[in-house]
């Protein structure tokens, strides 16, 4: 898996996650303004709540696709590290944690759709977090 | 427009923006780490080391010369 990392980021593969992992929280922010507009807390003239909540979608399935082989990359190449890298490791399983119970949620346990803003920020604060205690470092570093 | 039309058109917006958002992320992160990633890196040791070694084979052909024209009555 190493060598297929390797092969395939031509020997990048933390500059490569660097920049999945900024384009996954970029669209995060993102995501956070089509759900505003898509509860009716904003209500631009030229969104719809409608368009705003498929458009959340759509993205929401991008993100999820990027962080899995982002995190795919990460354990594979780098596999749990301890020390410095704790905060990271954490967040991130947190993260995926929190990422698939919103996917349930959203997909089979309609049940509990009243906690999808409560879940929603949470995947975005640790998201922000994963990518602070990682990318953010790397960039700030250079 | 009618509504289903509107619906559309702004779906597409809106992904068109994500898009955007993703371009310039890109390009913007890829500026930051700049042409110091490893494979440049890697390119450009053996640029030099290719230097190197064609600087070190002139002048072992020229010793050989030297030593040519000197052995030679």
């Amino acid at each position: 898996m190493e060598d297929l990392i390797d092969s395939l980021t031509r020997g990048n593969p933390t500059e490569v996650k660097v920049v999945l992992a900024s384009v996954v929280t970029a669209l995060a922010v993102y995501q956070l303004v089509l759900i505003a507009v898509g509860y009716g807390k904003l209500r631009p003239p030229f969104l719809g709540a409608r368009p705003a909540s498929l458009a959340h979608r759509a993205s929401g399935d991008a993100i999820v696709a990027i962080t899995v082989v982002v995190a795919v990359m990460c354990l594979s190449y780098y596999g749990f590290e301890e020390g410095d890298k704790a905060l990271h490791m954490v967040a991130g399983t947190a993260l995926l944690v929190a990422l698939a119970l919103k996917v349930a949620v959203v997909r089979r346990l309609h049940g509990l759709s009243r906690y999808l803003p409560m879940i929603g920020i949470t995947v975005f604060a640790l998201l922000v977090l994963t990518w602070v205690s990682s990318a953010g470092q790397f960039l700030a570093d250079r | 427009m009618d509504g289903a039309r509107l619906n559309i058109a702004q779906l597409i917006g809106s992904l068109v923006v994500a898009a955007a958002i993703v371009a310039v992320v890109i390009v913007a992160v890829t500026a930051k780490l700049g042409p110091t990633s490893t494979a440049e890196l890697e390119a450009r040791e053996e640029a030099r080391d290719a230097r190197i070694d064609a600087r070190e084979e002139r002048l072992e052909q020229r010793e050989e010369r030297r030593e040519d024209r000197t052995e030679a009555p």
